[in-house]
């Protein structure tokens, strides 16, 4: 595969342009997976929009550079884009992502926060030349506005600012996190709740942001995969296959089918091994403590089998530019079959103690419903896609690896509600055992890792991959201008999209409702953060 | 014959004793406050062994083996160790809160709890506060309980705390009438509120038997409606930690919030003991009519240890629901009372009223 | 009337499925429990894969010689700065210059166990060993000189040990 196919457009026919491939007759390209900002230094500032088409699955990118790096519009100090968070809602929270580290406005964004870094961080880091030494550690507390900024380009072509409230002085706003049971780790949600029934959500991020994306401007390829488990690491094996696939299609290095199939096995353990603590976690968030710990039980054996393979539990650092880290251990084969035996025959008493429970259906049927249109605006992936009826798996849309090969059903549901999203990953358990009984027999034999360059060097171009993770679809967009070291190395969170949902699902539901949703939303922080 | 374990004639001898010895209302004050004693240390080491007993059989359900490594492989003083360290803790004071009430709250929940616990009928002649509408007092005396917990998430002046405390106030409320129904199912069975002809009555066999429908109706409304009284899962709505951290006690520390700890365990004995009492004959042994010689060896146990180990196996019962089951929702939990079990009780308490009336109880 | 009908189906499958819940974990109540007490197992039952990552080591053979030919290569694959190599040149006996070890130095602290720098070693002069209690008092202890013998020994000495069961 060669590079991204990219559309260059100018900045103040982006949204035309846009609007048109939305809602374009034949193939409404209806999804945006990402927004990646870019600094393209003396070309500009500017962005990379990829799009997706739902119903044909078909790809385009779309590249904008605000001409002018600080007047793109010859009016303020800022670089100004069009928003088009009307025509996809992600738009508005990944616009957000895109100012807060290349201090690009869009104009018509309602909410023109930070997202990651503080509301008081001075520049933009991720723009070429920022200024490392500007932001010393800051030992202050941070008070968060309640009042957001959006920006309006007047007919004239000037821009105007004006104030939006967040929060007013009558809402009654409990924070949830970032230090608390069910978040899953530093997210804060701050709630607007009247009574037990919540009125907003306003998800405040950056709690664990590592600016990931920034470090690996300077490191090596193979230096950068260091960091993809610490992503979300829950799909650390996912996340770190796609991202050698990149730099493999990249590069052109053809992997051997022996370290294709190693690399779809240890995929769909680790979504087991992922969808097992979803199982745990949201039972617990739930109160029910026991069923935590079966999903745990299980989940350990999961980590035992890997850990013996690849030398890690969590942490596994196994594929790697040509391959996989090593071979599989020789006990592997045996122990993932005992493994998948034993999961079918407990899985029953996760159903009776759960899933039956009349408790557990009341908290879930029909709780948080999303519907199909929304969960493909807002370009929730994964499970919870899925659950609403948008059958978005990768694996499918975009076969890779294995996965062409292999006989598999999509798990889809129509409900889009709580329950549904529970379902369609508890199913997803028993379908990767079924991927995994096709393949452990046929392992061909081979090398599982060729032989590479010592130091890579990638050609120029933006490459794209994306691989379905266990949440959702995880994405790498890299821009090589033909060093060892990437020009940018984007990921597509996961976990972001599902975080931006929740206010969309949780208004009008309970506090208790609140934990459910996020339970089965099912996302995990340090993915969202980066 | 089978009063030889009656204590009665015991205490009347040490008063009468005492009473010879110095005048009378210091007799008395002596002996209040030995009482008094009683009842705290035997409190405090109920608590001990309850919370002991729930981390086992907790973890037990969890493919867990639980404390094994304070007190040697059983993990014997892991309990003690732990109320050692809660009583070195230091009392955290809150600034902007209601500095009375917060610092009151949780002697009103404990001091509800011994109240109730002082009516528990230990032993024939064994109980502590014996009155001829004991029951009833029991059911007053435990709402005072719900008092605390709502002073304590409003002085707090946390949102965490006001939210749990509000939903406490309005579950406790809701699922007294169930237990008062039941309670009330009960009595009319007996004809009696006081607790200690209750347990007389059933000295031929318990309620649960003599009542049989109605009465293991009556069990299981008392049982889930107790549960909820002691605010444990899946009622555990009041603290629910994975939504509001700590529910009421949140910004609680130190012994205040061991008051809080050791009311919560101490209410789930209390309501186990007061199921006993009603269902199971309180001290009464077993006694199954023909079988005499099995009969008199069972009048051999003392009936403490009758009452004690009943109250046991409830208490296991309990711990069984409150470790299998996810917590419901706040507009659930009031939805199952009023839509429920409350109906249900009126139900069981028509039943019993008319069975009673015709003579169709044993 | 359905809907009275439903309000007793309703109650009849909620009391099932809460009957059928407590059978599930009173069976669980019974099984063998899967706790580990680890640091009792340690030596019996407690399985440490081969390849876990737990520190870097230089093995060395019978005369306490390591590989190692100050190349280099790891500390630059290193991404965060762990390892640090002191070497000097100098002249063997028939007239080559040649890099010498004196120090590797390895700080556990930073590492984060990628691999980059056993996979970027020519000589298999490193490798990662499963000695996972590597706990101390004092962050400098941290630092390790690998090429000292008594540090690679004792740590290669209990790796083993663990590897045995």
């Amino acid at each position: 595969m060669s590079a991204d196919n990219i559309i260059l457009i100018k900045p103040e026919e982006l949204y035309n342009e846009a609007s048109r491939l939305r809602y374009d007759a034949k193939e409404p390209m209806d999804y945006l997976r990402d927004i990646v900002g870019m600094d393209w230094g003396e070309e500009g500032l500017g962005a990379l929009y990829y799009l997706e088409s739902t119903s044909t699955g078909a790809r385009r990118v779309l590249k904008v550079v605000a001409a002018d790096r600080e007047n793109p519009f010859g009016c303020a100090e800022h670089a100004f884009l069009p928003s088009v968070c009307s025509l996809w809602k992600t738009a508005r929270i990944k616009e957000r992502e895109v100012f807060d580290f290349f201090g690009i406005r869009f104009t018509g964004n309602p909410d023109m926060r930070r997202l990651f870094l503080r509301e008081d961080w001075k520049g933009y880091p991720l723009r070429k030349d920022y200024d490392m030494d500007s932001n010393p550690l800051n030992m202050d507390n941070e008070t968060n506005a309640d009042v957001t900024e959006e920006y309006t380009l007047r007919p004239d072509g000037t821009i105007e600012g004006h104030e939006n409230v967040v929060f007013s002085k009558e809402d009654f706003v409990v924070n949830i996190g970032p230090q608390h049971p069910s978040t899953h780790g530093v997210l804060r949600m701050r709630t607007s709740i009247d009574g037990e029934n919540i009125r907003r959500i306003d998800p405040i991020l950056g709690y664990i942001h590592r600016g990931i994306e920034k470090m690996n401007e300077s490191l090596t390829y193979p230096q950068t995969l260091a960091l993809t488990d610490r992503l979300d690491y829950l799909s650390a094996h996912q996340n770190r296959h796609a991202l050698c696939m990149c730099i493999e299609q990249a590069a052109g290095i053809e992997i051997s089918e022996r370290a294709q199939y190693i690399r779809t096995i240890m995929d769909e353990l680790q979504r087991i091994d992922s969808h097992l603590l979803f199982y745990s976690c949201l039972v617990m968030d739930m109160g029910g403590l026991t069923p935590f710990f079966y999903g745990f039980r299980e989940r350990e054996m999961i980590l035992d089998i890997m850990e013996e393979t690849t030398g890690g539990r969590l942490i596994q650092n196994y594929n790697v530019i040509g391959g996989v880290q090593a071979d599989l251990h020789p006990d592997f084969r045996r122990k993932v079959k005992e493994f998948i035996k034993h999961l079918r025959s407990v899985i029953k008493d996760y159903h009776d103690i759960f899933t039956g429970n009349v408790i557990a259906r009341q908290r879930l049927v029909g709780v948080g419903v999303l519907s199909r249109e929304d969960a493909i605006s807002l370009g929730a992936t994964g499970g919870t896609g899925r659950a609403s009826g948008w059958s978005n798996d990768v694996r499918k849309r975009h076969p890779y690896a294995m996965y062409g090969k292999v006989d598999f059903r999509e798990i889809t549901r129509t409900e889009g509600d709580s329950f549904a999203r529970y379902m369609v990953r508890m199913d997803e358990i028993m379908e990767s055992c079924h991927i995994i009984e096709q393949l452990v027999d046929n392992i061909p034999e081979g090398e599982f890792r060729v032989k590479t360059k010592a130091i890579i060097k990638l050609p120029e171009g933006n490459f794209s991959t994306s691989v379905e993770s266990s949440r959702g679809e995880f994405g790498v967009m890299l821009e090589s201008h033909g060093d060892k070291y990437p020009y940018r190395l984007h990921y597509r969170s996961t976990g972001l999209p599902l975080v931006d949902t929740m206010d969309t699902v949780c208004r009008g539901q309970k506090i208790a409702d609140l934990i459910a949703i996020g339970g089965t939303l099912d996302f995990v922080i340090p993915d969202i953060d980066r | 014959m089978f009063d030889y374990y009656n204590l009665e004639p015991l205490l009347m001898w040490i008063h009468s004793t005492m009473c010879s010895l110095m005048p009378e209302w210091l007799a008395f004050t002596i002996e209040g406050i030995a009482v008094g004693v009683f009842i705290m240390v035997m409190y405090a080491v109920l608590a001990i062994i309850l919370i002991y007993m729930e981390r086992k059989v907790c973890a037990a359900f969890q493919c867990r083996i639980g404390p094994d490594r304070v007190g040697g492989r059983g993990g014997l003083l892991q309990v003690p160790a732990d109320v050692i360290k809660i009583l070195t803790k230091e009392i955290i004071s809150l600034k902007n809160s209601d500095k009375f009430l917060y610092g009151l709250a949780p002697f009103l929940v404990i001091m509800a709890s011994i109240l109730t616990f002082s009516c528990l009928p230990w032993n024939k002649g064994g109980e502590i506060l014996h009155m001829n509408i004991g029951i009833f007092f029991v059911l007053a005396a435990s709402s005072i309980g719900v008092l605390g917990i709502l002073l304590a998430g409003w002085s707090s002046n946390s949102k965490y705390t006001l939210i749990g405390a509000v939903r406490s106030g309005a579950m406790i409320i809701s699922y007294e009438l169930s237990i008062g129904l039941s309670v009330l199912t009960m009595v009319i069975l007996c004809g009696t509120m006081d607790i200690q002809e209750i347990v007389a009555y059933q000295e031929n066999g318990w309620n649960i038997f003599k009542g049989h429908v109605p009465a293991v109706m009556a069990f299981i409304i008392y049982l889930i409606a107790g549960n909820a009284e002691a605010n444990r899962a899946p009622f555990d709505l009041a603290e629910a930690e994975q939504e509001l951290t700590a529910g009421y006690h949140t910004e609680y520390s130190g012994m205040h919030f061991g008051f809080f700890y050791l009311a919560e365990y101490l209410n789930l004995f209390i309501t186990a003991g007061i199921a006993v009492t009603l269902f199971f004959g309180g001290w009464m042994p077993l006694h199954i009519a023909g079988l005499e010689g099995l009969n008199m060896a069972m009048d051999c146990i003392p009936g403490v240890i009758w009452f004690v180990g009943k109250t046991f196996f409830v208490v296991f019962l309990l711990m069984w629901i409150r470790w299998t089951f996810p917590r419901l929702r706040i507009d659930q939990v009031l939805i199952l009372e009023w839509k429920y079990l409350m109906p249900l009780s009126l139900l069981v308490l028509m039943v019993m009223t008319v069975m009673k009336v015709f003579g169709l109880v044993f | 009337m359905s809907t009275f009908k439903d309000y007793i189906s309703g109650y009849a499958f909620g009391v099932k499925s809460l009957l059928v819940g407590m059978r599930t974990s009173m069976k669980v109540f019974m099984q063998k429990k899967v706790t580990e007490r680890y640091p009792e197992n340690r030596h019996t039952t407690l399985y440490i894969p081969e390849r876990h990552r737990a520190m870097l080591v230089m093995p060395k053979d019978e005369n306490g010689e390591n590989r190692c030919v100050a190349c280099g290569l790891c500390q630059m694959a290193c991404p965060n700065g762990t390892i640090n190599i002191t070497s000097e040149t100098r002249e063997t006996e028939d007239g080559k210059k040649k890099k010498v070890l004196l120090k590797y130095e390895y700080d556990l602290g930073a590492c984060m166990f990628c691999q980059l720098c056993v996979n970027a070693c020519p000589h298999d002069a490193i490798r990662f060993s499963n000695h996972f209690e590597n706990a101390v008092f004092e962050r400098e202890k941290l630092v390790m000189t690998l090429n000292e013998p008594s540090v690679s020994e004792a740590s290669q000495q209990s790796a083993k040990l663990i590897t045995k069961n």
